[in-house]
């Protein structure tokens, strides 16, 4: 188990003349985990996360981050919120300069660095969320999953530690929020804590590590995600609805059918718990197909044309916002962009071949999950990494 | 409503990428020869060349650069009018007195300064769009601090620009929630419906100053805003062309000055 990062110790606040938003909340989160933080509207969920950076001092209790109290002292919470990158739901209140370049770089620039570590981050958060060549354009004339993308960077130009979204995904239309669960995956993959808020539970079931459910200022459920929203009653108390995966397991076992314990998560799991409740072995076709990985960072680029052309059918799916890009450089027909590996494995399940491509830090993460699901199912899915 | 600004034009602009300094350079230049000039024609010319310019290489839809075009346009006829009548020359050629105190008429004179006025007005003209056109306010921000504009004043010229857009977005949403409502829709209405336009986009755009006080302490806030990007690097041919259509108008302008129309 790794360490814990931030912890809160019976907190409470109530605003000037109003309610008591908080009424002693108690959690930990560890260092890169991902947690879903999901309630109705007024639970509390926004004040609570606007705990996380100091921006509201609780009236009682303690938060701390990386095990020191939070004190609000200025040079303090400067400190903090170097570490404690917050995106907030309206990127147009996040965004406060004139260009992109500039409202990214308002972050290095007053943490003091020198005008080429300025240079250097910016490129970099602009490189990561995808944002290259839009260093000069204003961000009036972005699009909300661009200027999304702008807040995203301009808190990842700061390298802080835990990042806290308040519903990273509210008014983008659904792939645009497929897109940002891919960014958020990707970051965690580098070993950034993530806590969001959301109403969106599709997306928050299969992403989360643990869910926290918020009701009235308390902490409700505090689980991994299929227990967080497999009870109906709490459910129901949160004003969310089961994620329909759940759903449909929860009415097979109802009918008497014999369901492996893993609940699903993803329509894959999903296959797997339907093809043991009816007992049929899961691969109707004789050997299963390949999946080809394809490293954007550093596969030599000129082998990939090769591979396209002898391989017309193969579906293919990118991973990571580099790889997505490097697909849009080169013309490539993306068929999946989000849950990539999963998709990969139901096509070889049914004899098809398919190419991912990605970046260096998450061929590792296709072989685990591909392993993970060969164990499960006793099916050998190959993967082979293209190379000259 | 207007949505689409000048700004959003000299954004997506054909010169966009060109050396800043290069296009001030052009614009003011032109600017100045205009009022050095002492015929018509160094104006004129200019004017032609910029519009050119402005059309051809900066790619502006012709439309947009006539309707901004055409109010200075009319100012500048009506007025050139009233110059051509009211002032008095030697060799008159149509002349009304209705009454002993006011006597109008024309003359060679006042017709070769009504037109000479004219088209210094409309060869200025034609730069300032230039400039307005091609070069966007966060390319002017990165000329301003080269020019020793205070920190404070810098800063605040660009959070006023990233607030007029959000502020302009919110009266167009409020402006249009109205409409939807008919708003609008009679005179007494119409006063009502601003007065409340009014109310609501100004305690809109409190909070959005709050809320971007807040964004700002997120983000380690120490009374500095961030630094500026750069602006494209001289180009030759750029150069090279700015240096030609200045030297080619101030040719004009000196080989032209005794030039008259009569």
């Amino acid at each position: 188990m790794s360490s814990i990062i931030l912890e809160a110790r019976e907190i409470r606040y109530r605003y000037p003349r109003g309610m008591e938003a908080i009424q002693g909340i108690s959690f930990h989160i560890r260092k890169g985990e991902k947690i879903a933080l999901v309630g109705p509207n007024g639970a509390g969920k926004s004040t609570l996360m606007l705990m996380f950076n100091g921006m509201i001092r609780p009236d009682s209790g303690v938060i701390l981050f990386d095990n020191e109290p939070v004190s609000y002292d200025r040079g303090s919470l400067r400190k903090l919120r170097k570490r404690v990158g917050f995106v907030l739901q309206n990127p147009d209140r996040q965004i406060i300069a004139p260009t992109v370049y500039q409202d990214v770089a308002f972050g290095p620039v007053n943490l003091g660095y020198s005008e080429s570590e300025v240079k250097q981050a910016v490129t970099g958060a602009l490189r990561y969320v995808g944002l290259e060549g839009f260093e000069r354009r204003p961000p009036h004339l972005l699009s909300g999953g661009e200027k999304k993308r702008v807040a995203i960077a301009g808190v990842l130009a700061m390298d802080p530690d835990l990042l806290v979204f308040d519903e990273p995904t509210s008014g983008l239309d659904p792939s645009g929020s497929e897109d940002i669960m891919e960014l958020l995956d990707e970051l965690n993959l580098q070993g950034k804590t993530i806590i969001i808020s959301t109403h969106d539970i599709e997306l928050a079931y299969p992403w989360a590590d643990r869910a926290i459910l918020l009701l009235e200022g308390k902490i409700l459920q505090e689980a991994i995600p299929d227990v967080a929203f497999g009870r109906p009653e709490y459910v129901r108390q949160a004003h969310l609805s089961m994620p329909i995966l759940l759903d449909i397991y929860f009415e097979l076992e109802k009918r008497g059918y014999l369901l492996p314990e893993r609940k699903p998560r993803t329509v894959l799991d999903m296959l797997q718990v339907i093809d043991v409740a009816f007992e049929k072995t899961p691969c109707s076709h004789a050997s299963p197909g390949t999946i080809s990985v394809f490293d954007v960072d550093s596969s030599p680029h000129d082998s990939l044309p090769g591979w396209l052309a002898s391989h017309p059918d193969a579906s293919i799916g990118a991973m990571g916002t580099r790889a997505k890009q490097h697909a849009a450089d080169n013309q490539i027909t993306l068929d999946f962009t989000y849950g990539v590996i999963d998709k990969c494995i139901l096509r070889a399940i049914i004899g098809e071949s398919s190419l991912i491509l990605t970046s260096t830090g998450m061929v590792r993460r296709v072989e685990q999950r591909v392993l993970e699901f060969d164990t499960i199912s006793g099916i050998n899915v190959p993967v082979r990494l293209i190379d000259p | 409503m207007y949505e689409k600004f000048l700004e959003d034009i000299a954004q997506a602009n054909g010169l966009r990428e060109v050396n800043t300094y290069v296009k001030l350079v052009a614009g003011l230049g032109a600017i100045i020869l205009c009022l050095l000039s002492t015929s018509f024609i160094a104006p004129l010319f200019i004017a032609v060349l910029l519009t050119g310019a402005i059309i051809l290489l900066a790619r502006v839809d012709v439309r947009t650069y006539a309707e901004l075009f055409i109010v200075p346009f009319w100012f500048a006829a009506m007025s050139v009018i009233v110059i051509i009548l009211l002032s008095g020359g030697s060799e008159v050629y149509w002349s009304w007195t209705p009454f002993s105190w006011l006597s109008i008429s024309i003359s060679a004179e006042s017709l070769n300064e009504g037109i000479f006025v004219f088209c210094r007005v409309i060869g200025g003209m034609a730069a300032l769009i230039f400039i307005a056109l091609t070069t966007p306010m966060t390319d002017l921000f990165i000329v301003m601090r080269r020019c020793r504009v205070p920190e404070v004043v810098l800063d605040l010229v660009m959070m006023i620009y990233r607030a007029i857009f959000m502020i302009m977005h919110l009266l167009v949403l409020t402006y249009q929630a109205q409409v939807m409502r008919l708003g609008y829709s009679s005179f007494r209405e119409s006063i009502e419906s601003f007065a409340t336009l009014c109310g609501s986009v100004f305690i809109a755009s409190w909070d959005a100053g709050e809320d971007l006080v807040r964004a700002m302490d997120a983000r380690c806030y120490a009374g500095k805003f961030a630094l500026l990007g750069e602006t494209g690097p001289v180009n030759g041919y750029s150069l090279a062309a700015v240096g030609l259509f200045l030297l080619a108008s101030s040719v004009i302008v000196v080989i032209t000055r005794d030039i008259v129309v009569i």
